[in-house]
């Protein structure tokens, strides 16, 4: 056990020399391709034939290259995802990724032209609020700092 | 029970599993040995999630599984602070909270 924690510290203290600006542009890398991933599954559901056959969507699910482009996007979004939790604290990085949903509010009210009213608008001025509030704590949790204390 | 209610508890089953799977790939980041099995066990989890979830929305309008969905911030924020030990301050529970309240108001009226 205290060899399994004494790991966990060595590892901790190896990422706190890492970048923080790495850090970001991953962190960005997850929003975008959330984003992405958001948006173009949808397109892909849209485009399956209005049959309701379980056994026809499969097969045009298979046929699909959006659909196999969703599946790209989703091993791309997992990798990125492991190297983000490696330089942060899954606390402070799960958080950030909700920004995905205010790129795809914004996409969808421009190149979707769907409506938007003042509720939602209300509710991105909270989600960004409560990013600024997370940007401002520490990235990754200081074992060592914590003990000293 | 009704399906509103079995949609309802399947969706906050769905969070559960989310904080787990997520504490499971932050495992396999922070330790040196058996990452592969922590790795394994998360994407069990997630893909066992998925399923339940497609479940779920088969009693649930889509707008009131994803705006319940947004419970995953709290589980896995929680999850982190228990399980992982994370440190989690004022502030970062703050802006966990401004941004679940967000999340609701933008996707409750989709």
């Amino acid at each position: 056990m205290f060899k399994t924690q004494r790991v966990i510290r060595n590892n901790c203290m190896s990422v706190r020399k890492k970048s923080p600006i790495r850090l970001a542009a991953r962190l960005l890398l997850a929003i975008l391709i959330g984003t992405a991933l958001q948006l173009v599954w949808k397109s892909a559901v849209l485009a399956l034939p209005d049959d309701g056959s379980p056994w026809l969507n499969v097969q045009a699910i298979l046929h699909s290259p959006l659909f196999i482009f969703v599946i790209f996007l989703m091993a791309c979004q997992f990798f990125n995802w492991l190297m983000v939790l490696r330089d942060a604290d899954l606390s402070y990085a799960q958080p950030i990724t909700s920004l995905s949903y205010v790129s795809v509010f914004f996409l969808s009210v421009l190149y979707l032209k769907e409506a938007a009213d003042l509720i939602q608008m209300t509710g991105i001025i909270f989600v960004l609020a409560g990013v600024w509030f997370i940007s401002q704590t520490d990235h990754v949790t200081q074992f060592r700092e914590r003990e000293a204390k | 029970m009704s399906q509103t209610f079995i949609g309802v508890l399947l969706v906050v089953i769905c969070t559960l599993l989310e904080g787990i799977g997520q504490v499971f790939l932050k495992k396999s980041v922070l330790r040196a040995v058996r990452w592969y099995l922590w790795i394994s066990f998360g994407v069990v989890i997630l893909s066992l999630e998925t399923v339940i979830y497609t479940k779920a929305l088969l009693f649930l309008d889509v707008g009131v599984a994803y705006a319940i969905s947004s419970l995953n911030l709290i589980s896995i924020t929680l999850m982190s602070r228990c399980l992982l030990r994370e440190k989690v301050t004022r502030k970062r529970w703050i802006g966990v909270c401004l941004i679940f309240i967000g999340v609701g108001l933008v996707v409750a009226r989709t």
